[in-house]
């Protein structure tokens, strides 16, 4: 998620937990984390790692860099930018990895099987077209671009890439909580949704300083409205999206309020913005978000005719009404307090937490990111599809594109998203922020989801 | 005259058509091969949708007196629980590294009764080869015509992993304790091999 800001960092982590494993490296301390099995003769079983190049070496290329660190499938091969401080710091902190200020180095590398791209949104488009077409497995951060014909462009590369991950970085389709939750809004203990809202809040400039004004003009993307996406496309699109996969339906329009409340330092894009999103079925979806006011943090509420659900963080609960049918498994579940209302907690494992004596209240069993999450799913299925796509080979003896499409169509992946949702989700965003900016409400056309 | 030998000859090629051998490949999406379990927390199912191989058999098949050829593998890796762990420990179990493929070869297939409508049971032996460890096995089989380009097999067969030097996995996984396996497990499996397209 790109709403980190360097001078902020400690902070935002502290406060929200955004990055556990970014804070714990910090500190120099080492996150615990479940160990691998072990075989009869006690060998730890480990999978093969992936050798990955990072290329974007901002605020939200070294969170995923300290993720990745924690994680034992990954091997950080090599890192790039352009920006030679940044170049130094990361290389320091990966000792081993190649460093380069060339990212088409990482792409020619054949040592390199996957290549995480954490550049600025509008730069997005060609380094991870080249790295597709170089056969490599990609991660690219959301928005996949900040032009819908940018990310058209790479939805195209990514399905013709058969036998390759192209993953964009909408972590919370990764997030094993949002999966869970996903079980009681589809069984319909929610009932109808009739609306939905979802907020971001976090007091930050997002400005940050450099030496030179060309320096500074490259730093601050975000700030230019030629080519930044907004606060739809940069913090947004992650909930926005969210909400469209909680409703399963493609929103109808959207319209967009806000403007420069605090930040009165030159910048157009707004640091304040409301968006409301339309839906077929009737219901809206709403969409705050400020960097003048922290109060509230980050939250989505789903509001059905039987209940609510609220999501913050990795926690869940449900707000029942009061004329809904009793759920048999209510009865054994923990309610916590808000203000007035009780909310039943969502908690996965909750019974096998009980079981092994661990407090599901204290012991959540997701105290990992949803970075860390979808970093983890993206490895496994490079792994995964790796090995299908060289058994396939060995298997049925064919290169056929089509032939392996159908084969690899067979696997359980680890879920994640894919290009179809990141281009979803990317239109979505991108005319999020054309409303905000032209004041216009702008009704979504089938054209810009579809690829030729 | 000319009648006669026009249908004479016609005969003779339908004859050379009924014996002609024909290989039925492995396809994409074209089978399935699960295997169940026992353990000491609950059953267990792997499932794997790789199955490679082929059959040579003539057009009469699985009618005829024609002895038909038959090879199938699986890739080892490919068998998979949906527990990363779990398939860590199965795939090592099964020595995957040294000995990435299970392999069937038929030697001998025994009908049990007569084919009918493109559809017969059989009794199919054969070399099967687990963690590199070879055993005859006799497992019984339902093959069936689907066209005469595609033939449907299917079947079950119950083994022991010990039979194949496979101890019978006791992994701790974390966060799951200590699980037992036990030593009896049922493959099934569908397969439904097809002569290539030119």
């Amino acid at each position: 998620m790109q709403h980190s800001n360097a001078g902020d960092f400690s902070r935002r982590d502290f406060i929200r937990g955004g990055s556990m494993a970014a804070l714990l490296g910090l500190a120099g301390a080492v996150e615990l984390r479940a160990a691998a099995p072990k075989n009869a003769e006690g060998k730890e079983l480990t999978g093969p790692k992936v050798k990955v190049g990072v290329i974007g070496l901002g605020p939200q290329g070294r969170d995923i860099i300290s993720t990745l660190q924690l994680n034992p499938t990954a091997e950080i091969a090599a890192v790039c930018d352009h920006y030679p401080v940044r170049l130094r710091r990361s290389a320091t902190n990966c000792p081993g990895a190649k460093a380069t200020d060339d990212y088409k180095t990482i792409i020619a590398d054949k040592e390199v099987k996957a290549v995480i791209v954490a550049t600025p949104s509008h730069l997005h488009r060609h380094i991870a077209i080249e790295a597709l077409q170089a056969g490599k497995h990609v991660y690219c951060e959301a928005p996949m671009a900040s032009t819908i014909e940018d990310v058209k462009a790479m939805a195209v590369a990514a399905r013709e890439a058969v036998g390759q991950v192209f993953q964009p970085g909408l972590s919370l389709r990764a997030d094993p909580q949002r999966h869970f939750l996903l079980q009681f809004v589809r069984s319909n203990a929610a009932g109808r949704t009739v609306a939905m809202r979802a907020q971001w809040h976090k007091k930050q400039s997002w400005r940050q300083p450099a030496g030179d004004p060309e320096r500074e003009k490259e730093l601050n993307w975000r700030l230019d409205s030629r080519i930044s996406p907004g606060l739809a496309g940069e913090i947004g699109i992650h909930q926005m999206d969210m909400m469209t996969w909680l409703i399963k339906e493609r929103p109808k329009a959207v319209t967009g309020f806000g403007g420069v409340m605090h930040w009165q330092d030159g910048r157009d894009v707004a640091d304040t913005a409301q968006f409301v999103i339309e839906y077929p079925g009737g219901a809206q979806g709403i969409f705050e978000c400020t960097l003048a006011n922290s109060f509230d943090g980050e939250y989505e509420m789903l509001y059905g005719d039987l209940a609510a659900i609220m999501l913050r963080g990795n926690k869940a609960w449900m707000f029942k009404e009061v004329d809904s049918p009793l759920l048999g498994w209510e009865v054994y579940a923990r309610r916590d307090v808000f203000y007035k209302e009780a909310g039943i907690a969502l908690v996965m494992n909750a019974t096998k937490l009980v079981a092994q004596g661990d407090n599901p209240v204290e012991d959540a069993p997701f105290a990992n990111t949803p970075l860390s999450f979808a970093l983890e799913a993206f490895l496994n299925n490079v792994n995964d599809v790796g090995s299908a796509v060289e058994d396939a080979r060995d298997t049925f003896g064919t290169d056929d594109k089509r032939k392996l499409a159908k084969h690899l169509a067979t696997l359980k992946l680890a879920p994640a998203a894919t290009w179809k949702e990141g281009l979803e989700a990317a239109v979505v965003a991108i005319k999020a922020n054309e409303a905000l900016t032209s004041g216009r409400r702008v009704t979504f056309e089938k054209g810009w989801f579809e690829l030729a | 005259m000319r009648t006669i030998l026009v249908a004479a000859g016609l005969s003779v090629g339908m004859a050379l058509n009924a014996a002609e051998t024909a290989r039925y490949e492995s396809q994409p999406g074209g089978g399935k091969m699960r295997i169940d379990g026992t353990a000491t927390v609950k059953e267990w199912t792997v499932e794997c949708a790789a199955i490679g191989g082929f059959i040579e058999a003539d057009a009469d098949f699985p009618g005829g007196t024609g002895k038909p050829k038959v090879e199938i593998n699986i890739p080892v890796r490919q068998i998979k629980s949906g527990n990363k762990d779990m398939d860590a420990v199965m795939h090592d179990a099964m020595k995957q590294q040294a000995h990435p493929r299970i392999q069937f070869r038929m030697t001998e297939l025994k009908a049990k009764g007569v084919a009918t409508g493109g559809k017969g049971e059989f009794d199919a032996t054969g070399t099967l080869m687990v963690a590199g460890v070879t055993r005859t096995n006799t497992m019984p089989v339902t093959i069936e015509r689907v066209s005469s380009t595609k033939l449907k097999v299917t079947g079950t067969a119950t083994v022991k992993m010990t039979d194949f030097g496979i101890k019978p996995p006791s992994p701790d996984i974390p966060g799951g304790g200590i699980i037992k396996t036990g030593d009896d497990v049922k493959m099934t499996f569908e397969w439904t091999p097809e002569v290539e397209k030119p």
